[in-house]
């Protein structure tokens, strides 16, 4: 799908649960696929017709045969209100993706847990951490920017492994 | 006042409207405005398409916020309240001053 986008001159960054699933070698599956996009839906919409995808509203795709919800989320691709500014790309046997990098995925979750106290997000944010080499200080500096330092700081005790005291004798 | 720039008047009161009261519903807007229901509807979806308001359903009523994930949600808060600073106050009293403190079950409304 990113191949035939790409090829019609579209971006797609993917974003969201998706880039959790990748990251984690899909401990946590998601079942959307949700791309920042600057194309116009039409242009979207009229390169997607080609592999088989109908639009279901005004930002959803779906095909018969595929088990995800394909949705181009308005941009600007964003980590609270700061810009993506350097997403990955990975190359599989089915063409080049754009994603968040894993450090952007964790702000992404983070975001979710940090507005809206959703704790699956922080869930899924811990797990990109411990699977992948992230920036932490990164995600400490865009945490207390956004405002959310007390909140980092859960995110920080999830990461680490909790030691278990020994039991008397 | 920011018709020209957001297009139509009905997605000027919804800010208006979200700015004050934080959250709101569909039907709840409809009334107080006076306007179809669907009108508001479709704006809102216009705002929830464009990521600068979010949604959830609370029983069977679906609730409306400004998305806090917005990238310029703080620029145009500040440009919604500016303007708001201009609406009369004919027209702040009637729309932007119903009652949001809590009232006990049971005593009249």
């Amino acid at each position: 799908m990113t191949e035939t986008l790409q090829r019609n001159g579209i971006d797609a960054l993917l974003v969201g649960g998706a880039c959790v699933s990748i990251y984690t070698a899909n401990k946590y599956i998601s079942g959307d696929l949700d791309f920042v996009s600057h194309g116009t839906m039409k242009e979207i919409a009229k390169t997607l017709e080609q592999i088989g995808f109908h639009k279901k509203s005004s930002r959803h795709f779906e095909r018969n045969d595929c088990q995800f919800f394909i949705e181009f989320v308005a941009p600007p691709a964003a980590v609270g209100s700061e810009p993506i500014t350097t997403p990955f790309e990975l190359t599989s046997k089915y063409g080049k993706i754009l994603l968040l990098s894993p450090t952007d995925a964790i702000k992404d979750r983070l975001a979710a847990y940090y507005h809206w106290n959703d704790f699956q997000a922080l869930d899924q944010a811990v797990m990109v951490a411990k699977d992948q080499n992230v920036n932490i200080s990164e995600i400490e500096r865009w945490s207390i920017a956004e405002g959310f330092g007390e909140k980092y700081q859960n995110f920080l005790l999830s990461c680490t492994p909790r030691s278990r005291k020994r039991k008397p004798d | 006042m920011l018709e020209g720039l957001l297009g139509n008047i009905t997605v000027e009161k919804i800010l208006f409207f979200l700015l004050v009261y934080e959250e709101g519903y569909p039907r709840g807007m409809a009334t107080i405005f006076d306007v179809p229901v669907n009108r508001i509807q479709q704006q809102l979806r216009r705002l929830e398409d464009n990521g600068i308001v979010v949604s959830r359903l609370t029983g069977k009523v679906r609730i409306y916020t400004f998305n806090p994930r917005y990238p310029f949600l703080r620029e145009l808060k500040a440009l919604i309240e500016r303007a708001f600073a201009f609406v009369p106050d004919q027209e702040k009293d009637k729309y932007y001053r119903l009652r949001t403190r809590p009232r006990r079950t049971g005593k009249p409304s």
